[in-house]
Parts: C-alpha cells; sequence; structure tokens
C-alpha cells in the first residue's frame, strides 16, 4: 500500500477507493497496449509511482506542445530514467502551428484566448493518440478547478469516445486533495519537478502558467490574464437593465 | 436555405473599439469564407442602451457578445459560442474548430 492517506480513503467510503486500487482495476481491465498513464511533468508523477509498482512497462505519454517549461522537459527526462520507462511525446502537427503562429504569432492565446493554441497543441494530439486506446490515466483532482469538482473515479469518457470506439477514463485522484498529493510524494520519495520549489502550483505551458501566492487557488496560475478579457464580453447588466426601463415606461 | 436569417451581434466598448472577441470572430469569419452566409450585422454598443444589439440582447435573454441568432421560419436559435454555429449552421467546422469546440464543451480538458 502506498500511503496511510490512500489506506484512510479505502475505509472511508467506497467512491474514495484508494489510487492503487483503481489502478489495478484499470490494469486488471485493460492490457499494456490498451491503456496508458498521461504525464503532464508535473505532480502527476504520483501515478507513474503508483503505477509502475503494478505494472513496470505501462504506457505513459506526454503532451509536449512545445511550449513547456524547460524544467519540465528536464523533469520528463529524468523520470523516464529514474523508472525506467518509456514516455511517448505527444506533438502537434507542424502546419497546425504554422499556420497559427503565421496568423495570430507566437503570443495570440493573450490576445484571443488559450483556447484556439490548447486545441492545436493539446487536444488534437491526445484525440489522435486516444484513437489507439481504449483506456487513460489522468492525474485530475476535483480540488484542481471548478471545471473539475464532479470528477469521478472513472467514467466513460464522452469527448474521446465514438460511436465505434469507447475509451474509459481512470482518475484515481480524484478524491485527493494537494496536500494528499504531496504528503505522498515526500513520504515516497518521489522525484518532482523544480518549478514546484518556485511557487508553481499549476504547471503547463511556460506563457500560460505563473507561481501563486500561499493562499491562492492553483487555478489562478493558468490563463490568469483570461478573466478580464472576459468580462469585457459581458453586456453590462447596467445597460441591459437601462433598456428594460426604457421598454417598459417609455413604449 | 431559403428561408432562414442569420444575424450577427457584436458589441461595442465604451472606448468606441469593438471587444476583442468579437474582433476574432469577424477575422475568423474572414478567414473561413462565412461572410456570404451572413445577412445582418447590428451593433451592441456599450455607450448607448438603445442601440439595436443591447435591444436585442435583452429581448432574447443574451448577456454576452458576440452572438449570432439563427431565424428559420418561426423558430429561433441563439448562439453564443462561435464555433457552435460554424460547426451546426454553417457546417462548416474543421478539425481544429471541432477540438476547440470539444474544449470548449469539456473546459477541464485545457488542464491535461
Amino acid at each position: 500500500m502506498a500511503t496511510r492517506s490512500i489506506e484512510t480513503k479505502t475505509q472511508d467510503s467506497l467512491d474514495e477507493r484508494n489510487a492503487e486500487s483503481v489502478i489495478a482495476d484499470a490494469f486488471e481491465r485493460f492490457g499494456p497496449e490498451q491503456i496508458a498513464i498521461s504525464f503532464s511533468g508535473a505532480e502527476d508523477v504520483v501515478l507513474i509511482d503508483i503505477a509502475t509498482k503494478i505494472r513496470p512497462d505501462v504506457q505513459v505519454f506526454s503532451l509536449d506542445t512545445g511550449r513547456l517549461h524547460p524544467e519540465t522537459y528536464r523533469f520528463i527526462e529524468r523520470i523516464r530514467d529514474h523508472y525506467d520507462i518509456r514516455i511517448d511525446l505527444l506533438m502537434p502537427d507542424a502546419q497546425d502551428v504554422q499556420d497559427l503562429v503565421s496568423r495570430k504569432g507566437l503570443f495570440s492565446f493573450y490576445r484571443d484566448g488559450h483556447q484556439e493554441c490548447c486545441s492545436i497543441r493539446k487536444i488534437k494530439p491526445l484525440r489522435r493518440h486516444l484513437s489507439g486506446l481504449d483506456a487513460w490515466v489522468t492525474g485530475q483532482r476535483r480540488d484542481q478547478s471548478v471545471t473539475r469538482v464532479d470528477v469521478p473515479l472513472e467514467q466513460d469518457d464522452a469527448a474521446f469516445s465514438t460511436i465505434d470506439h469507447r475509451v474509459v477514463k481512470f482518475n484515481p485522484l480524484a478524491g485527493w486533495t494537494s496536500e494528499d498529493v504531496w504528503a505522498y510524494i515526500r513520504g515516497n520519495d518521489v522525484p518532482y519537478n523544480p518549478l514546484h520549489d518556485a511557487g508553481f502550483m499549476s504547471i503547463g505551458c511556460e506563457p500560460c502558467t505563473r507561481p501563486v501566492g500561499p493562499h491562492e487557488h492553483e487555478r489562478n496560475g493558468r490563463w490568469w490574464w483570461e478573466e478580464a478579457a472576459g468580462k469585457e464580453c459581458g453586456l453590462h447588466a447596467q445597460n441591459v437593465r437601462a433598456v428594460k426601463f426604457v421598454g417598459h415606461n417609455g413604449h | 436555405m431559403a428561408d432562414r436569417s442569420i444575424t450577427f451581434v457584436k458589441k461595442i466598448l465604451a472606448t468606441g473599439e469593438p471587444c476583442g472577441k468579437c474582433r476574432d470572430v469577424e477575422d475568423r469569419l474572414t478567414a473561413g469564407g462565412h461572410w456570404p452566409a451572413i445577412d445582418r450585422v447590428v451593433v451592441a454598443d456599450e455607450r448607448d442602451p438603445d442601440s439595436e444589439g443591447m435591444r436585442l440582447a435583452v429581448e432574447l435573454g443574451v448577456e454576452r457578445a458576440p452572438f449570432f441568432v439563427v431565424q428559420t421560419g418561426t423558430k429561433t436559435v441563439i448562439y453564443t459560442v462561435f464555433l457552435k454555429f460554424v460547426k451546426e449552421v454553417l457546417d462548416a467546422a474543421n478539425d481544429t474548430d471541432k477540438a476547440q469546440l470539444l474544449l470548449a464543451e469539456n473546459p477541464g480538458l485545457d488542464l491535461i
């Protein structure tokens, strides 16, 4: 068993089975060629530590967007050596990137939002890779973001399944907190990305990630400029109310 | 489609500048050659609550711009996600558009 905190979760709730059991169950149901771990180069290294104890030759892939921090590239190589595993680096389509950069420059996400860039550098390569797998394992946790509060331990992956091809997604760390992750890393001498020591809680692409303060949520370290941009698109309530007022009384 | 009408509503900020997202959508309409499908362009001007776009937003309960109003016969459908509009109305989404729509519909994916 990996850590005491994981065991406690098992005893407390069936829904919070320990991560080791979730991964072991996934490996029993999906053979080595059918399932892979997604590794972002951050604290989801915990998944690799747990999984390699069960299946030493586990498939691992990382999305190499071309814009990762140098520290992350070095960390990926360190993990490759430390666990003696193969890590497939998934790269975006060169023509897609060239088209985007030619049209909009290298930093279009600061102006137009990160979605187009992420779609090219992450989503398309991920979709391509998952088309050849039946299941994948992620380090998604419910405490990471408001977009993840409902992450289950296991789910049919509606985003990447097709009519002909079902994809299952396992999220063994769904019920873990950031504190659980770091307790595991420290308790098991797991290598970690040195950017965490520089204040990074969430580590993604270099231009889109920044350190956060001690009491800030980790999501604040990503795409921080977009909140203001989003407000710009609002049809301001005071104006809308003003129109309603005119509508009721003036006409 | 003969009885279909598409209205594009874009926003002008209090500064008189178009909002960034509206500008991006206009660029995409141009790049995709989609302008011929747009029947009307309406402005929601922050400086003028009586501008047609602001009135339309109130009438339709829309709180963000840009948006598209697709009128087919007596049926009105509002699209606030540009790529959904491109895919469902113009039937012109390419692989990157579809990936971006996938991200829009699954917001946590960008943290992978």
